[in-house]
Formats: C-alpha cells, structure tokens, sequence
C-alpha cells in the first residue's frame, strides 16, 4: 500500500495543553521543593506531638508519667511563656546584647582572618600563622570561651576576643583557597584584551573570591553565634546566654527552653531566609553550572 | 591596516638544566586582510608566540611590533576554551572587554552576538550554554572589540566535528565580512587549509620550518579536490621536516 502525504492524519496537542520543557522542569522543581518542605515540617510536627503527649496522665499506670512537667514543661507551655516574655520586652533586649556582640567580634575576625589569608600566599607568613590557624580549627570554642571569662570577667572584651578565636581561622582558611584557586585564564583573558587591573580585580578576582568569603562567613558565624552565647551564659550580666543562665539557676524550666527554642528558631532564621536568600541572589551563576 | 613585525624572536621558560626553548629566531611579517594559520606538533612554540603576540608573555630576546596604520594595533583573543565570566551573563561577558558601557557599544554587542546565532542569549550565564555556544561568544566577544588583528589559539579543537564545522563556516564569514586580520593556532592541517590563505610550519624547538600560501577560492570545501591536493601538499611538508611522528 501507498500513502500519500494527503493521507497522514495529523494529531495537534491543543494549544492550551501544550507544555515546554522549561515549565515541566520548573513543575518537577517545585514539586521536589513542596515534597522535601513537607517532610521537613512533618519532621517538626511529630517531635513537638510526642513531646506534648509524653507529658500527658495517660501513662500514669505506668507509675506515673515518664517525664516530669516541672523538668520538662510541654510544648504548648513553652510557647505561652515565649509570647509572655516577648511582651515583657526582654526578648528583644536580649537579642539586641547578643547581636551586637556577634556583629563586633565576627565582623573584626572577618577582617583578621581575610587578613591573615591573604598574608599567608607568602611563605614566610604562612610558616608564622600555619600553627595559630591549626589550633583555632581544632580547639573547642569552650576552651576560649572560660580563659576570656577568667581574663576579662564581665567586660565586653572577653565575648569579643573569644569570637575572633574560634572563627578567624575559618575565614582564613577559606580565603587562603580563593587565593591559590584564582583562575589565571580569566586574568590572562583580561590582559589580553587589556582589561584594566582595577577592573580585573572587581569582576574577577572579587567574584571569584565571594562564595570563598561567604562560606567562610557562613561557618564563622554559625561558631561565633555559639560562642557568644556560651560567653554570655558564663561571664555577662546581659543577652541570651545570660538569660538562659538566670533561668536555669532559677530552675525555671520553661523559661530556659523558651530562650533555647528562642535561640534555635532564630538560627534557622538567619541561615535559610537571610543566607540561602543571599546566596539566591549573589550566586544565581552557581545555580546555573550546577544545572548545566 | 594591520601589520606583525616579529624580529629574531626568542622565548626560554627556565634556567639551566631546566631550560626549554620554545622559540627560537623566529622572522615573521604578516600584513593587511589576511588569514594565517600557525601549524606544528604539540610543543613547537605556537601558543607561546600568540601569548607574546598579545602581551600574555613576554619574549627572552627579539622584538614584536603590532600597528595597524601607525598605530598600535588592538587585538582580540579567542582561547581553546572559551574563558567566560561564569558570573556575568553573555552579554556582561562581552561588556567586561569593552571600553565603555554605551548604548552604542551594547548595540555592537548584541550585532556580534546576532552575528553568531546568539543573540536571543544575551541574559544567560555562560553555565546555561553548550560548550560550542559558549565557544561562539568568545568569538563574538573577541570580534566586539573591532580589533585590527584577531588571533585563534585552537578554538575549536574542544568542539565536536560539526560544531567545529558550522563554527569555522562563521569565522570565516565573519574575517571576510569586517575585513580583519587574523592569526590561527591549529594542530589540524584540514583546518588551516580550509581557513587560511597562508600557513607558517614550526618545528619542535620552536622554529619556523615553512611559509605555504594556498591560493584558493573561499569559501572552501574538504571535499574539493583542490582543498585536499593542498592539505596533501602541507602534509607533505610535515612529513619532509619529520613533524608527522611527533
């Protein structure tokens, strides 16, 4: 049998239905995205339930309930006394002590440690910091934490000099690479087509070195957060650390979970809002050669 | 028009026992619209002499003088792989070469990027491209610039054979189009007779063995019989100098 192209029958998919690969690549995302938020949240749902609910009576044949509500209040209680310490104010404060105190010592150990990473691309520096930056990496930040509040007790110095301790060798460590990496074939390309140095510097060495310098910022604060806290828990007479401490000497326990939860819910503000939202924003090509 | 003076070029890379010459005395002019094609095995000097030609490098001994009508002349490089910002967009990428920022230059931009089927690509990251369209826009970023010498250092050896074809096809339209001069490293003899109107040989040691013109119509065909007679002819040569083993 012979056909003809008149014979063919043409299918057409109606405009309406017809779908192009970067919408179904988009739907497929955006599925991934709901599917991992769910079980995230799920996973959030299930703690908060079996703690509320180890609480109740209903294991009272079991000689009594096996957690204490004076020991360990339930969920629900430590939500109500958040918003009455939200209301009283000291929330804020408190905050505002701990924030402050971040800001000053992560940002000076930012600068020491970028410092210290760009010094130590000569040998000569590298042999003097090599050792400093190997104990900052492995030494507990507790450890610096108790020597500054014996030296410094109360004074604002202590917190600050701690942070540049445990942190400043992360931004070091994470600069000294950005340094070593820098891809010479752009500089090359940029000579060759007699790019100016100062050009040169701000759209390829400074690009280069950002995600460098924002991994280091990222760890860096994450210790430095601790680290403050710990500080303020020990040697401060304000901030979170030291309202935890109240709390604790005071045995009020749903006070002292109430800053924990507080504190946590916070951290994990700042590093999925604020953070993946930079990182969205400044690292968009990442994205793009990560998909390629 | 531009115009290459190479006088007694010479370039070492280190000392003593270490020391490797990868020029040596080399004698070279090359003027006006031309399309020269720098062959030779792996080592002989070829991308070192376009590194000096462009500044990259500097030469041990000898002189290069670059003009195009008394004046220093400005050139474009395209590299083997295509160096892109992969933080900047295409068109970024192309800005990031030019002098200014004007909308004159932006409309330069976008017609070399037209020039090299691109141009719907301008707000995409250079990750987001194939590798033989990545490789376009340092064409198009090279040719941006208008230079007066335009010089090639295996642009297509990463790209696949049609790829390597449908872009040579490009250049060749583009160097006959903006009438530039422009200066080809090649390790594929069928490449630089298909492209070029002259082809300097080097040697291992960094010498310059041979200067073959081809004196053939364009656009050329592999498959003509004259193209391959000449790249029998250039084959020729390698096999007289002793350059095919290596």
């Amino acid at each position: 049998m012979t056909t003809t192209d008149a014979d063919a029958t043409t299918v057409e998919t109606p405009a309406n239905l017809r779908v192009t690969e970067e919408e179904l690549a988009r739907r497929a995302r955006r599925t991934e995205l709901t599917s991992r938020w769910f079980w995230r949240i799920l996973s959030y749902i299930a703690v908060l339930t079996i703690w509320e609910f180890a609480l109740l009576d209903i294991f009272s044949f079991l000689r009594g309930s096996p957690l204490d509500p004076k020991l360990l209040p339930g969920p629900s209680e430590v939500v109500s006394t958040f918003f009455e310490i939200w209301g009283e104010g000291t929330m804020p404060a408190a905050f505002q002590a701990t924030l402050t105190r971040i800001a000053v010592g992560f940002g000076l150990s930012f600068l020491i440690g970028a410092m210290i990473g760009i010094l130590m691309q000569s040998k000569w520096f590298e042999g003097f910091f090599k050792d400093a930056v190997l104990i900052s990496l492995s030494a507990p930040g507790l450890i610096w934490v108790l020597i500054t509040a014996i030296i410094f007790g109360n004074r604002p110095l202590g917190p600050t000099i701690a942070i540049i301790l445990t942190t400043f060798a992360l931004v070091t460590v994470n600069v000294s690479e950005g340094i070593k990496a820098l891809p010479k074939d752009l500089i090359d390309m940029a000579k060759s087509f007699q790019v100016n140095v100062f050009k040169r510097n701000r759209q390829i060495v400074i690009p280069h070195l950002a995600p460098y310098l924002f991994t280091g910022l990222r760890f860096g604060f994450s210790i430095a957060w601790k680290v403050t806290v710990l500080t303020e828990v020990f040697s401060s007479s304000e901030g979170i650390g030291f309202e935890m401490r109240i709390s604790a000497v005071l045995f009020d326990m749903s006070e002292f979970l109430t800053w924990i939860l507080a504190f946590f819910f916070f951290a994990l503000f700042l590093e999925k809002v604020v953070l993946e939202a930079i990182e969205r924003r400044y690292f968009r090509w990442r994205q793009a050669v990560t998909a390629s | 028009m531009a115009e290459i003076k190479i006088k007694n070029l010479h370039k070492e890379f280190g000392t003593g026992e270490d020391k490797v010459v990868a020029l040596e005395d080399v004698n070279l002019e090359i003027t006006g619209h031309s399309f020269v094609s720098i062959v030779g095995p792996s080592g002989c000097g070829k991308s070192t002499l376009l590194n000096i030609l462009t500044g990259i490098e500097t030469p041990t001994n000898g002189t290069v003088e670059i003009t195009s009508d008394g004046h220093v002349a400005a050139p474009g490089y395209v590299f083997q792989a295509a160096r892109l910002l992969p933080w900047r967009t295409v068109t970024d990428n192309l800005l990031f070469v030019q002098e200014d920022r004007s909308d004159e230059t932006k409309k330069r931009c976008q017609r070399y990027l037209e020039m090299v089927q691109l141009g719907d690509k301008g707000d995409k990251f250079p990750g987001e491209l194939s590798g033989g369209m990545q490789q376009r826009v340092g064409i198009a970023r090279a040719f941006s610039i208008e230079p007066d010498v335009l010089f090639m250092d295996e642009p297509f050896s990463h790209l696949d054979a049609i790829t390597a074809r449908a872009l040579r096809r490009e250049l060749h339209h583009m160097w006959d189009e903006t009438k530039k001069m422009v200066v080809f490293v090649t390790h594929d003899v069928g490449e630089a007779v298909e492209l070029s109107n002259r082809i300097l040989v080097f040697a291992k040691g960094g010498s310059l063995e041979d200067d073959i013109q081809i004196d053939l119509p364009f656009p050329r065909d592999p498959a003509d019989d004259e193209v391959a007679v000449a790249k029998a002819h250039v084959l020729r040569k390698f096999e007289e100098l002793d350059l095919l083993a290596s």
